[in-house]
């Protein structure tokens, strides 16, 4: 999939400038960088809902996209995975492989921040998605269910071959579960390349210093 | 004041037949305003709320310049529409409870919107991205933003309901607070003061600030269930 060239400015300040990229079919792509690099912006241009400068960006129909703070609607635990269209039967099976069936009935606003963003992730990846976009779909949780979504979204992947573009402070999710690893800083592309390309071997010295930094 | 209070309760559980039909009056005008007006002015602030684009400042800024307008200036458009010279006298709106309806509804418009605009506007940002996320159509989310407002939605009401019982200014001037016809409890409070019969006037204030207590009570209890 190739991406035309992408710009996004809030007032005088340019907060994303990328040349043309193109995104591997059935790969997983996840985007790196510091605070403010221009990641989640991204993301929104990409799944659609932030235009970029010069307008409407169009992708492709069908994207999954899981936003930073997605939303736990007012209802119960269930009833957040059959609002995507899926039957009861379904949406129990999926609560149940990312451990919240206990939790079905309950509702969603009671949920703790890690269970909430299960029920993010499980709500999104309920339904096959030809390109889904994540951003930050792990910050909230602790190891274990970090580990497991981790594990149901490779499954995902390999049984869907959809392309995946995952925003991740975490560099070591990354090395996980990358294909491909784009890193940005202030908005611009530093560098790009097979996960182990970037993150093991760098080429560039600003990649190599943020490297250091999270001491990988 | 001891006494005037104790007659006050004495002609409360009197039944006086005045009293009641000031009362029955207020409930007329109070509840059908207040459900007009929330009619009217809950889709305009879940709209207002939830809409993102150009001039939505402008418009907000417009509707809360409207939650302040003075009840007195609303009464005295409505009375130069309604009155013998004005516009819309064919419709002989001038002193009926349907005249002080329609004033209300002016005045409760712009603060049931502006109550729910102020709360969408929060929700409806995360709520949306979220929705179009997960493939959802723009009607699916504005029911996903009205439902995540249920609390704020009857809260937004009871405020309307609670300005339309203690309105005095528009009633008077469209209404004329005549006795039997157009007297409701703020009005009947003034001209029972005016005319000195004090314990009247201290049995329909003690009446309204039990409907304000009740208001306020059913507010709390709402919050209390769907926030746990």
């Amino acid at each position: 999939m190739k991406l035309p060239p992408i710009t996004k400015t809030y007032g005088n300040r340019k907060v994303l400038d990328l040349p043309a990229l193109e995104l591997a079919d059935s790969t997983i792509h996840t985007i790196i960088g510091a605070n403010g690099s221009g990641k989640s912006t991204l993301a929104r241009i990409l799944a659609g809902v932030l235009k970029p400068d010069d307008g409407r960006f169009s992708c492709m129909d069908r994207v999954g996209y899981m936003p930073q703070r997605s939303y736990p609607f007012r209802m119960s635990v269930l009833h957040n995975l059959q609002i995507t269209g899926a039957g009861r039967e379904r949406a129990m099976k999926q609560l149940e492989t990312f451990g919240l069936a206990g939790l079905a009935h309950q509702s969603a606003k009671g949920l703790s921040g890690g269970e909430t963003a299960r029920l993010a992730l499980a709500r999104i990846l309920i339904e096959d998605h030809p390109l889904l976009i994540l951003d930050e779909p792990t910050a909230a949780m602790d190891v274990a269910a970090t580990l497991l979504a981790e594990k149901i979204l490779l499954e995902y992947q390999a049984r869907t071959s959809c392309t995946v573009v995952l925003v991740t402070h975490s560099l070591t999710q990354a090395r996980r579960v990358a294909g491909q690893v784009f890193f940005l800083q202030n908005g611009h592309l530093v560098e790009q390349g097979t996960a182990e390309q970037v993150l093991l071997h760098p080429r560039c010295a600003d990649t190599r210093a943020f490297l250091d930094f999270y001491a990988l | 004041m001891k006494t005037a209070f104790v007659q006050a309760l004495a002609l409360i559980t009197s039944g006086d037949r005045q009293l009641g039909i000031i009362l029955v009056t207020t409930l007329r005008m109070a509840l059908s305003s207040s459900m007009i007006a929330l009619l009217l002015g809950a889709p305009l602030g879940v709209l207002l709320g939830s809409y993102a684009g150009r001039g939505k400042r402008t418009l907000v800024v417009i509707n809360r310049t409207l939650m302040g307008l003075p009840p007195v200036v609303v009464g005295l458009v409505c009375y130069m529409l309604f009155s013998g010279v004005g516009p819309l006298r064919h419709l002989r709106l001038l002193y009926t409870v349907t005249g002080m309806v329609i004033a209300q509804v002016i005045l409760l418009v712009p603060l049931i919107a502006g109550s729910l605009e102020s709360h969408v506007s929060t929700v409806a940002p995360d709520i949306r991205e979220t929705a179009l996320g997960m493939g959802l159509s723009r009607g699916r989310i504005l029911l996903l933003i009205i439902n995540e407002s249920q609390y704020q939605l009857v809260s937004a009401y009871l405020l309307g309901l609670g300005r339309a019982f203690a309105e005095v200014g528009a009633v008077s001037m469209v209404g004329g607070a005549i006795a039997y016809k157009t007297n409701v409890m703020t009005t009947a409070i003034m001209n029972y003061t005016n005319m000195g019969a004090f314990t009247t006037a201290l049995a329909l204030g003690i009446i309204l600030l039990a409907i304000s207590l009740v208001l306020n009570a059913g507010v709390a209890l709402l919050h209390w269930r769907l926030e746990g």
